[in-house]
């Protein structure tokens, strides 16, 4: 399939014991496909269907826990051969059944590509990792450098041949893990959430590599994503899974026609069409253009020239039929605070790392009680190296950094954390307890915190992050956005006044983002929190803080309400950064930023009404 | 001392894996069989002539030299006190050069002479570690854990798997590291004082971080496992190696060298002492 490998190359059929049983047109095919886990009762897939032609660009949508990475499994015989369970129905690959055939073998057909790039490189160069795979083959060596040779051209990874992978950016490393499968010349590439790892611009990379992967050369892709908005532009079907059902299935269009059906289903709506759904589209706009020439072409308002538009986005859509009780609206009002006294003043602090890199270059900062402040920036803009000063895991080269009015230079980290509390990118590096309520005692234990006040506590605790009734488990058993909860829980426990929180939403579906998001405003507005995060969601940003700072080779390059910064184009510009959909999209209408697809229809409204027209 | 491998294009790097195991085995051997500093010291600057040619990073050692210095003054100085070779090519190897504790010291100096056999010897075993420990950073930059793979993988009757798993536990000792650090860091975090307290306490503490540490490697055992055989790793019974297995001139001129330089201070040592303080 892959054009530009096939060329000139030996078939690799002979390499491998195939177990053909026909020679089909589809390069997938799944017949009411069953699978539950050893030892549970409930069905992990549950009457799964699905028949992929091949060259076709498949996106299958979904909340956590859906199914999603089980079908994955499924696709290459992981499912059931490593993931042991019951599985039934009829799965066909390539003509082959992978569970008889085996996952080794079916890998030359079948590459599977994980979200977490750091575990799926083998090699101490780029090309000894591509060509792990073929040489896993028993390939002979100038068939395999020749592969590696093409496939590092073609995720334009040339010149990247001697870099150790350790080195390399997220997107980078997601790249070399494609190519690494791409390089074995499998007829399906299943990328498993591959993005929910990197920030904008690693995103950005590993989506034009699918982009290529797909247009120019030709390949099946299963493409398991939360990144909507490059979805729509890429799949030529959508599949929206939940609880092992596919509920919903056609093309991007046909599936996000239905905005409030995909929301109930978990899935976040890009801004543009639910923006484009509010004014009543029959055809929803995907890209700012289409959204620009919909509301150009005047379809939104009604006959007597009114909008079309009946206000259902004052409950954010969807949102409630997904039994999701939050809104757009109560999180805007955590913007209502008055801010209170300087809690941390950061005066010209500097950081050198041992190895030599000046990670922070001269940065002033204050943040007042009640602040609700989002950290923004690409990768290596010194963001996590300043909030590690906020707690004292860090110490100043230059320059100081005061708490509460105290240097932190004579504290150590353990007394910081009365003050500010830290959670860390990763929940499992910061969950280390048999049980969650052990994991919600550890820090109070240490900060002397104990009795009946740390019972009252831990009670009201569990019932706000919703994990009362697994109280007795291992967290480890816990999903990816439970153990976010309770790593956040675990150090609001100890009562800091201030909370930082490194990329809360990272590799969350939206519901489960808008859950912990939502447990945050909920600190800041009942609790008096003052609450930092670092995050590269400009939608969370747009949604909930009240002020963002911009971070740009180890200085603050701006600061100011999420308006004033996604406004000014200069400033995003130099931090490589990209405002979210929505306000550029009420910029390019309206001349002024909308921070949700509510506000910009209430303000195109507004323009309308007031005969100001279209900018 | 790790030094991480690093791909280059320098005479050492393109070297044959047994070539490079060769010499570094003949380091050990002849620093061990060598107790004379001159000599000692020779051998250590043929090391740094193989790591300057290789392009080493020597800046990575900065705290293995910080290291050096400490352990150098006390194996010498120790060994000055302490020790004074009975048979030396020295005209006087209990000659004193100092004394610790100097003779204006009231009541007590002078003592504890530092004697000229012993102040040698000392220089000498700090030649010896600083060539050893230099060495295996040498080695472990200009060899690829690939490479070593392939030499464990070409032992007679060795599946290749084999190999992969040694590598495998070569590179992830950073990642191990890194999650030490992060696990400490959540640690003092969430309130534990864990640079204060008694040693026992701070042991306490610390051991923690082992439990954690060893639930998230297992994890990562079984990920990797699932992404390595998702790459077809078992799959056929032949692994190609990337790189060709052939001893090139400058492999045969370099282990000959090798071979020759232990054979020649064996034979040295035992019949004209050289080598020998």
């Amino acid at each position: 399939m892959h054009r530009s490998l096939e060329a000139g190359l030996p078939s690799q059929a002979s390499a491998v014991d195939e177990e053909v049983f026909h020679l089909a047109d589809d390069a997938i095919s799944l017949r009411n496909v069953r699978f539950r886990h050893k030892g549970s009762g409930r069905w992990a897939l549950d009457g799964v269907s699905m028949d992929v032609a091949k060259g076709e660009c498949i996106a299958v949508l979904g909340p956590t826990g859906s199914g999603k990475s089980t079908l994955c499994g499924v696709m290459n015989g992981t499912v059931p051969l490593f993931l042991e369970g019951d599985l039934q129905g009829d799965v066909t690959v390539d003509g082959m059944v992978p569970a008889r055939t085996g996952t080794a073998k079916m890998a030359a057909h079948v590459g599977l590509v994980f979200g977490d790039p750091d575990m799926q490189l083998f090699g101490m160069t780029v090309e000894e990792d591509v060509a792990f795979g073929p040489a896993n083959l028993g390939l002979d060596y100038h068939t395999i450098m020749e592969r590696v040779r093409k496939s590092l051209i073609d995720m334009r990874l040339a010149g990247f041949e001697r870099r150790p992978p350790y080195r390399l950016s997220g997107g980078e490393k997601q790249a070399t893990a494609i190519a690494g499968v791409y390089a074995m010349l499998p007829d399906v590439m299943v990328l498993d959430e591959p993005t929910s790892m990197l920030d904008p611009q690693g995103k950005a990379r590993v989506f034009s590599i699918i982009r290529r992967l797909k247009e120019d050369l030709g390949a099946t892709v299963i493409l398991v994503e939360q990144e909507v908005d490059d979805v729509l532009q890429l799949a030529d079907r959508v599949f929206v899974m939940n609880a092992g059902k596919f509920i919903m299935q056609g093309t991007p269009r046909e599936v996000f026609g239905r905005v409030a059906e995909v929301t109930a289903a978990g899935v976040r709506v890009p801004h543009v069409v639910e923006f484009g759904t509010l004014l009543g589209a029959t055809r929803v706009p995907f890209t700012l253009d289409e959204a620009v020439q919909f509301v150009e072409s005047g379809a939104w308002r009604t006959s007597d020239g009114t909008a079309r538009t009946a206000r259902a986005c004052s409950g954010g859509l969807g949102c409630r039929a997904a039994g999701y009780e939050g809104s757009p609206v109560s999180r805007a009002a955590s913007r209502q605070h008055e801010p209170g006294d300087v809690i941390i003043e950061v005066k010209g602090l500097e950081h050198r790392y041992p190895q030599g890199a000046l990670a922070l270059r001269g940065v002033d900062l204050t943040v007042t009680q009640g602040d609700f402040v989002a950290i923004i920036g690409q990768n290596g803009a010194g963001k996590t190296t300043l909030t590690r000063h906020l707690n004292g895991l860090l110490k100043p080269t230059a320059g100081d950094v005061r708490v509460g009015g105290k240097s932190i230079r004579d504290m150590t980290a353990a007394q910081l954390s009365r003050t500010v509390g830290y959670v860390f990118q990763n929940p499992d590096e910061q969950l280390f307890c048999n049980s969650v309520e052990e994991e919600l005692r550890f820090g109070p234990g240490n900060v002397g915190i104990a009795g009946e006040k740390l019972d009252r506590k831990v009670e009201e605790i569990l019932k706000d992050i919703g994990l009362a009734r697994y109280r007795e488990v291992w967290p480890k058993y816990l999903t990816k956005g439970e153990r976010q909860r309770l790593a956040l829980a675990s150090v609001v426990a100890m009562d800091p006044a201030v909370l930082i929180v490194d990329e809360p939403t990272t590799g969350l579906d939206w519901l489960e983002s808008l859950q912990i998001m939502d447990y945050l405003r909920s600190l800041h507005d009942d609790h008096g929190k003052t609450v930092l995060i670092i995050t590269h969601d400009m939608n969370i940003v747009s949604l909930y803080a009240r002020r963002v700072v911009v971070m740009a080779g180890g200085r603050v390059a701006g600061d100011g309400s999420p308006r004033e910064v996604f406004s000014n184009p200069q400033l995003m510009a130099m931090a490589n950064l990209k405002p979210p959909a929505i306000a550029e999209l009420s910029t390019r209408l309206c001349g002024r930023v909308a921070l949700t697809p509510e506000e910009a229809v209430d303000m195109l409204v507004q323009a309308d009404a007031a005969g100001e027209g279209l900018r | 001392m790790i030094v991480e491998y690093e791909s280059k294009d320098t005479p050492v790097h393109s070297l044959d894996p047994r070539a490079k195991i060769v010499w570094l085995l003949a380091v050990v051997l002849i620093s061990v069989i060598w107790s004379d500093p001159v000599y000692l010291a020779g051998l250590a600057a043929t090391v740094v002539v193989f790591g300057a040619v290789a392009g080493f990073p020597w800046g990575k050692l900065k705290g293995l030299a910080a290291f050096l210095i400490v352990v150098t003054a006390v194996i010498t100085l120790a060994q000055g006190v302490t020790y004074t070779p009975a048979v030396a090519h020295l005209s006087a190897p209990g000659r004193v050069l100092f004394h610790l504790i100097p003779s204006w010291v009231p009541g007590v100096g002078p003592a504890l002479p530092v004697r000229l056999g012993g102040f040698l010897y000392g220089i000498g075993m700090t030649f010896k570690v600083f060539t050893v420990l230099v060495a295996v950073a040498v080695l472990g930059y200009v060899a690829s854990p690939s490479e070593i793979v392939q030499l464990i993988a070409r032992v007679p009757r060795m599946p290749y798997q084999v190999g992969f798993i040694v590598s495998t536990a070569w590179k992830f000792v950073p990642v191990i590291q890194l999650q030490i650090r992060s696990l400490m860091d959540a640690h003092k975090s969430r309130g534990v004082e864990l640079e204060r307290g008694s040693f026992t306490e701070r042991l306490r503490k610390t051991s923690r971080v082992v439990s954690p540490l060893f639930a998230n490697a297992l994890f990562m055992a079984d990920t990797l496992a699932l992404a390595m055989e998702s790459r077809a790793f078992g799959s056929s019974r032949r692994f190609t190696f990337l790189r060709p297995y052939r001893f090139k001139p400058l492999d045969y001129v370099v282990t000959l060298v090798c071979l020759g330089a232990a054979a020649a201070s064996i034979v040295g040592l035992a019949v004209r002492r050289l080598g020998a303080l």
